[in-house]
């Protein structure tokens, strides 16, 4: 089977991530942090140095990059942790369910009030359409970096400034982005929310929340953290305030390699390789006269949303699994982008290439969806 | 031999104070903190440096320590 679904996981991981995960189960078997004997501090050893490099990639702090199972986690952690005893705040009309869900619940149980901002047709009106919804009490402003629906980049510079003019916390969801484009703390975000398992090409059960420091966040997991274990207090530093139970390791030393691989490669070459395949499929779908894609016009990450005739995007999605193409069709776990879109009765079908898709794998892909 | 023994916060910042103080020549490393009392991560960085000396370094490179102490060992670890 071809993957074409790499948005929602990349698969195949480079070579390396195997042969790292093999030698975590079979080396490094201790519980990082805890205990002190030479399994722990072996297993901690390498803990650290994918901490080191997660924070390398991202210009933070190495204590403050912690070790999520994945971006919805940290997208949890950092929003309810800045916001969940009350206020306001705004979010993107092309959030993924990580991030909407999250705010609506606090809308629900706790009386959070939310916003959706209207994204605009340039990063202008996108920004003028949050700053206008700010208030006294907004605490957070919430944002997709790219849309993992269409793979629209949202101007997170420049609503990352324009929160830091206003003293709000920027959290922003990089799991369509990180490893693709350049996205760091450098760029003015408060916490960057990242999944370690698609363009960072680590293991499933990996993600990053990687934070300025500037905004100490509350906790919604507590335990054991394996420092001031004699207080019934949480841990107030980072990143073991973060990171209450065992780590998964396995995961974490896998993540190490697929950072690794992401940088000896170089996000910009990935880029590069991944648009040229998009471009390639829009081509070749343009061709087609009952192919609708979306948001072509806009500034995106290389992945496309598109639909084949009357068919439902669950069905077309279907029929191409058949024959032997993994897509996603549907809503992607992002109600409010297909709101935006007006796809969500029949939902869209999505390409997402990886560095290990080829230009003979997108031929094959085209002439199948011919045959749809 | 007098060893300087930090007490650190966390094996994060104990992993972070070895990788810089050895960057910066000053061999150090890690060690589970004898008799801890459960009220640090349990870990300590050694090195032969004066106390003063560590402690100013790790103030500048902004790591928290909980306590630092001389020991005196007889055998080279």
């Amino acid at each position: 089977m071809i993957n074409f679904d790499n948005s929602a996981t990349s698969f195949p991981k480079p070579p390396g991530v195997a042969k790292a995960v093999s030698a975590a189960v079979t080396r490094f078997g201790g519980n990082p942090g805890r205990s002190g004997h030479r399994l722990s501090r072996e297993a901690a050893a390498k803990v650290f140095d994918v901490r080191q490099l997660a924070a390398d990639f991202f210009h933070a702090q190495v204590e403050n990059v912690a070790f999520t199972p994945n971006c919805t986690y940290a997208l949890n952690m950092a929003i309810k942790g800045v916001a969940q005893f009350g206020g306001h705040v705004i979010i993107s009309d092309y959030e993924h369910n990580a991030a909407a869900r999250p705010v609506y619940a606090l809308w629900k149980m706790r009386g959070v009030d939310f916003s959706v901002a209207k994204s605009g047709n340039d990063p202008e009106a996108t920004v003028a359409g949050f700053e206008s919804l700010i208030r006294k009490d907004t605490r957070a402003v919430v944002c997709t970096a790219a849309s993992n629906v269409t793979g629209r980049i949202m101007p997170y510079r420049e609503l990352a400034q324009m929160c830091k003019k206003h003293g709000i916390c920027f959290i922003v969801d990089a799991a369509q982005a990180a490893g693709l484009v350049d996205i760091t703390l450098d760029d003015g975000m408060d916490f960057i929310c990242a999944a370690g398992h698609k363009s960072l090409y680590g293991p499933t059960g990996t993600g990053l929340l990687v934070s300025s420091g500037r905004y100490a966040l509350s906790t919604i997991i507590e335990g054991g953290t394996g420092a001031t274990s004699n207080e019934l207090e949480q841990t107030g530093f980072l990143p073991e305030r973060l990171e209450s139970g065992t780590l998964n390791t396995v995961g974490i030393i896998g993540l190490g390699e697929g950072l690794r691989f992401v940088k000896k490669t170089s996000p910009e070459r990935i880029l590069r390789h991944e648009k040229r395949l998009c471009a390639q499929f829009e081509q070749a779908l343009s061709q087609m006269k009952n192919v609708v894609i979306y948001e072509q016009g806009v500034q995106r990450v290389p992945l496309t949303a598109f639909n084949v005739g009357e068919l439902h995007s669950e069905e077309a999605a279907q029929r191409l699994s058949q024959m032997g193409f993994a897509l996603r069709g549907g809503l992607q776990c992002a109600a409010l982008a297909h709101r935006t879109l007006g796809t969500t009765d029949r939902g869209v079908v999505r390409f997402s290439p990886s560095a290990f898709n080829t230009p003979q794998q997108v031929q094959a892909l085209t002439n199948a969806i011919r045959e749809l | 031999m007098k060893f300087t023994l930090v007490s650190m916060t966390s094996i994060t910042y104990a992993m972070k104070a070895k990788k810089l103080l050895n960057a910066r020549g000053i061999y150090c490393e890690i060690e589970k903190t004898d008799k801890n009392s459960g009220s640090g991560c349990g870990y300590s960085i050694r090195a032969k440096e004066p106390p003063q000396r560590l402690t100013a370094l790790l103030d500048e490179l902004s790591i928290p320590y909980k306590s630092v102490s001389q020991v005196q060992r007889e055998k080279r670890l």
